[in-house]
């Protein structure tokens, strides 16, 4: 690095204040505090306080940290920018609110990010969810060239136009603190102010579980699982009981991410299991908006 | 006379859709006042940032008179509800008609008297009508709102003659006041004239106006570069991009390690350019720098934002560096039955079928360029490897080239590393054209064998879509063969791809495939013609004379001739050929004759028929000796050596004898002469 580094004076917030201070501001602004989803899922977008609750026409407004999985990033824990399991801090309100771009830079001033200090810019994304039938349109987030968060209104969900609209403000934890921190190597983070790491706390696991997603995981099993996931939640659904048919569909969207990661499906394969797990999200989404009359 | 301004403030508009709202919206503006007669001295300007459209008019006139017009009503013996209609819909009574006769019966008229209208008042009534005239590519729907707009639409601002023309368009109520701050939008301002407005974001550096702004950066840029001994190579794309996603740029002088110009440049470059929009820099020489401009959107007060995007580059660039040092390592001749995995198509097979294809058509093709054929074997083998690679998958523009340099990075030979990272090229119509023949022929196999499978498999592309890019890889073909004068016969490689496909047990209908791919390459010949601004009867006629083996020939005769169609030279050629040819056509028709292709010289009945033969024999012994010389203007030029002749014949000599024999004789010397012209080509398409 060539431009001469600034040490600021205050103490470098750490992962867990991290957490703690967005908690605290998004609790402030009449958030539910949510606890992370107690199943395997991709992105914070997967827990049903999003998916589920971004559908229908009752208010809410939630947020949560949710630990997220993608087989297919993990590096073994050689990389300094790659995980196959980290975190999102998901913010979600229905209907968005007019002032949705001030509550969310003053909580990056929570942070100690603060607004005129840095080129804060909402730069175009648009996104889509082939797995959920979702799409929505928004922004990332870059902080001094770093996309730090991603800002989306969702348009639709399950197949399901969102009436009203939600927004969706993820952060991605790990890189917003190597930000704040000044890392360069994820596995460098303070996880606290007592000298404990993120490598102490996810190195091994990152190794662990990256040799079974790429190696070791019983790609047999896990078609056969798939499809009893499948059935399962079909019948769940015929019982109109969309939360848990909805697990089931979050297990089999995890089963495939990892048969994707053990590269055993072929591209055409592939589309064809997003597919069937769209199918599912679409009619577990119906049932859930019936339920919510 | 006075002045519209309105501003339509927003969260940031991506720049696609900000820049054809703006336009959109000037355009439907100034419709409105044409369509009312509404007069306008002044000036016309619109302007964006991401957060704005702005549109001001000056000098408009404050009224406007509609004159007195007779409005036609229904007819007398139309049912009651019709004039019931007709009262409500000009807002008038019954006793305000006339009755009138006309040819077609009795019928009520309206008397419209001359009417004055305040611009303010059909503003008010229009405006929501124009704003949802706006059409966007993607927009969307926010909070409960049922709206449309391309991001959250927060305030409209609309004045005239400096008062504000209240209305309402959906939720909003427009109003004189705007957001002064795009990210809390806790200030707001009132404007009531746009020169105020104007000046007021001058204060705050904010540039409204985007050609201002682009320029603004560009100055900068070019201030900055010279001054640090950089050389910027423009993007005009990347500058567009860059402009409409910043209201008040500063540039930042940023640099990364320098370690990371090991790195193959065009890492370095996708990865400032397409990822992070910076702006990398050259020295003189004109080698890749590791210093890069940022057009920041904020003044960096603490130098953050320096120091950010520095490390951001560094993080991105650590990623490729680590996949750059384990990529180019992995052996590709190793790595070969890997592509066995991946699938180039459904009905094709796998990229590894592909190799093994293109490895033989390649072959065939060096034995008519003469390469070597061990090397463009070796390099068509491993040519799509890289595609396997994490740097593709990172980067996927960067196919072929990553090959190039893997390759290289292995010690294979200088032709098989540039023809790998070549074999895509060209990839559109302004993409650079490779020279190198292995190159060529690399590219040329990849590409019929692309085309010959997907035309095997009746997915040809109609209409205006082409999600295959076929019609990309037949123009490619066509520019390969072209620009670089190569003679090879198409057919025959087709038809070798076929039985190449029917090897690997994908059977095709042969015929049809060739028919169909012959017909599609001679479309994309025609377009590229049509690009060069050659004639298209002219490229017909070539094309007439000159298939598919014949796609240089082909272009380069109709290239000629296009550039000499209108002196002398061309006018004369053409002219000789279709008198002769007229005359010959018309006798033959109206006396059934059959043609023998041969003159009876003891016929001759003066010298201008011998000069004329003479003149025949001539040009079929050139024509024979220079059958393979490209230099088709000599050609030209030989054939333009007729007129004396040919004048001289038609002069002096009667075509139509009484005596058959010789009339006939005549004609077949004709037809010889046509003949000795479709040694260029038909002449027969060519208008005037």
């Amino acid at each position: 690095m060539v431009s001469k580094k600034k040490t600021p004076k205050k103490k470098l917030l750490s992962f867990q204040d991290a957490i703690l201070n967005l908690q605290k501001y998004w609790s402030k602004h009449g958030c539910i505090i949510l606890q992370p989803y107690d199943l395997e899922v991709g992105a914070g977008t997967f827990h049903p306080a999003t998916t589920l609750r971004s559908l229908g026409t009752k208010p809410w407004r939630t947020a949560y940290v949710q630990p997220s999985r993608r087989p297919s990033d993990g590096r073994y824990g050689d990389n300094p920018n790659r995980l196959q399991h980290y975190y999102q801090f998901q913010v979600l309100i229905k209907p968005s609110p007019d002032n949705i771009k001030k509550l969310y830079l003053n909580s990056l001033s929570s942070l100690g990010i603060k607004h005129d200090e840095h080129d804060i810019r909402f730069v175009e994304d648009d996104w889509e969810s082939p797995t959920l039938g979702a799409a929505g349109l928004g922004w990332e987030v870059w902080c001094d060239g770093m996309e730090i968060t991603q800002f989306t209104y969702f348009q639709q969900m399950a197949g399901i136009e969102c009436k009203p609209v939600s927004v969706e403000i993820t952060y991605g934890l790990e890189r917003l603190c190597m930000f704040i921190q000044n890392k360069k190597n994820v596995f460098d983070l303070n996880w606290n102010d007592q000298g404990i790491l993120y490598r102490d706390v996810f190195y091994q696991s990152e190794k662990e579980f990256s040799a079974y997603n790429f190696e070791y995981a019983n790609t047999d099993n896990l078609f056969k699982i798939f499809d009893m996931l499948e059935d399962e939640a079909k019948t769940l659904t015929e019982k109109k009981l969309s939360l848990p048919a909805y697990d089931q569909c979050l297990k089999a969207s995890h089963v495939f991410n990892i048969l994707d990661s053990r590269g055993v499906i072929s591209v055409a394969q592939r589309a064809e299991y997003i597919a069937r797990i769209r199918e599912l999200t679409k009619i577990i989404g119906k049932v859930w908006v019936e339920s919510q009359i | 006379m006075s002045e519209f301004f309105l501003e339509l403030f927003s969260e940031e508009i991506p720049p696609k859709l900000q820049i054809n709202a703006r336009k959109k919206l000037f355009l439907e503006i100034n419709n409105f006042f044409e369509d009312n007669n509404i007069n306008i001295i002044g000036s016309k300007v619109s302007f964006s940032t991401p957060n704005r459209i702005i549109i001001n008019f000056s000098n408009i006139s404050k009224e406007v008179i509609k004159k007195a017009q007779e409005i036609k009503g229904p007819s007398v013996n139309s049912k009651p509800e019709a004039l019931e209609g007709f009262l409500k819909s000009q807002n008038i009574t019954k006793s305000q008609l006339n009755l009138k006769s006309t040819d077609k019966g009795e019928f009520y008229f309206y008397k419209k008297p001359e009417q004055k209208f305040k611009t303010q008042d059909l503003l008010k009534q229009n405006l929501p009508l124009i704003l949802d005239k706006i059409n966007w590519n993607k927009s969307m729907k926010w909070g409960n709102n049922q709206m449309f707009w391309g991001r959250p639409l927060k305030s409209i601002l609309a004045v005239f003659e400096k008062k504000k023309i209240e209305f309402n368009f959906h939720h909003l109520k427009a109003s004189n006041y705007t957001f002064v701050d795009k990210d809390f939008e806790e200030k707001t301002r009132n404007f009531d004239n746009f020169k105020s407005y104007q000046k007021y974001f001058k204060s705050i550096k904010i540039i409204l106006d985007h050609d201002k702004r682009k320029e603004f950066i560009i100055n900068e840029l070019i201030k900055i570069s010279k001054k640090n001994n950089l050389i910027i190579d423009f993007k005009e794309n990347l500058l567009d991009e860059i402009n409409n996603i910043v209201e008040k740029p500063k540039i930042i002088l940023c640099e990364f390690d320098k370690k990371f110009l090991n790195i193959p440049k065009e890492i370095l470059i996708i990865t400032m350019q397409n990822h992070q929009k910076y702006i990398p820099t050259f020295d003189k020489k004109k080698i890749l720098t590791n210093f890069f401009l940022v057009v920041s959107d904020s003044n960096d007060l603490k130098g953050y934002v320096k120091q950010g995007n520095e490390r951001v580059i560094e993080a991105r660039l650590n990623d490729a560096e680590f996949f750059w040092k384990r990529n180019k390592s992995q052996n590709l001749i190793k790595q070969l039955s890997d592509l066995k995995k991946i699938n180039f198509f459904k009905g094709l097979g796998s990229y590894f079928d592909k190799t093994q294809r293109i490895k033989k058509l390649s072959s065939l093709i060096s034995d008519e360029l003469m390469i070597s054929k061990e090397k463009i074997e070796i390099a068509a083998s491993i040519c799509k490897v890289d595609l396997k690679s994490d740097l593709v998958g990172e980067f996927p523009e960067l196919q072929g080239i990553m090959g190039g340099y893997f390759a290289e990075a292995q010690g294979f030979e200088k032709e098989v590393c540039q023809s790998i990272s070549e074999h895509y090229l060209p990839s559109g119509l302004d993409s650079k054209v490779p020279k190198n023949l292995y190159s060529i022929t690399l590219s040329l196999s990849d590409k019929l064998d692309t085309l010959v499978g997907f035309f095997g498999l009746d997915l040809i592309p109609t209409g205006s879509r082409d999600p295959y890019a076929l019609r990309r890889n037949a123009i490619a073909l066509v520019r390969l063969i072209v620009e670089n004068k190569i003679r090879i016969k198409l057919r025959s490689i087709i038809n070798y791809s076929l039985t190449l496909y029917k090897e690997q047990g994908y059977e095709f209908d042969i015929t049809k495939v060739l028919k169909e791919l012959n017909n599609f390459i001679l479309d994309r010949l025609k377009n590229y013609s049509k690009e060069k601004d050659i004639r298209s009867d002219i490229i017909e006629s070539s094309i007439l004379s000159n298939d598919i083996d014949k796609l240089y020939n082909g272009y380069k005769k109709a290239e000629i001739l296009n550039r000499n169609i209108n002196k002398e030279i061309g006018q004369d050629v053409v002219g000789i050929y279709k008198r002769s040819s007229n005359i010959l056509n018309n006798e033959v028709t109206k006396n059934k004759l059959e043609l023998s292709n041969s003159v009876d010289t003891g016929l001759f009945k003066n010298d201008f028929e011998k000069n004329l033969y003479k003149k025949i024999q001539d040009t079929k012994k050139y024509f024979f000796n220079v059958d393979k010389n490209d230099n088709f203007e000599d050609s030209l030029k030989e054939l333009f050596k007729f007129k004396q002749d040919v004048n001289s014949f038609f002069d002096n000599v009667k075509v139509n004898d009484d005596n058959e024999l010789i009339k006939k004789n005549r004609l077949e010397l004709l037809n010889l002469l046509c003949k000795s012209f479709d040694n260029f080509f038909n002449f027969s398409k060519i208008e005037g």
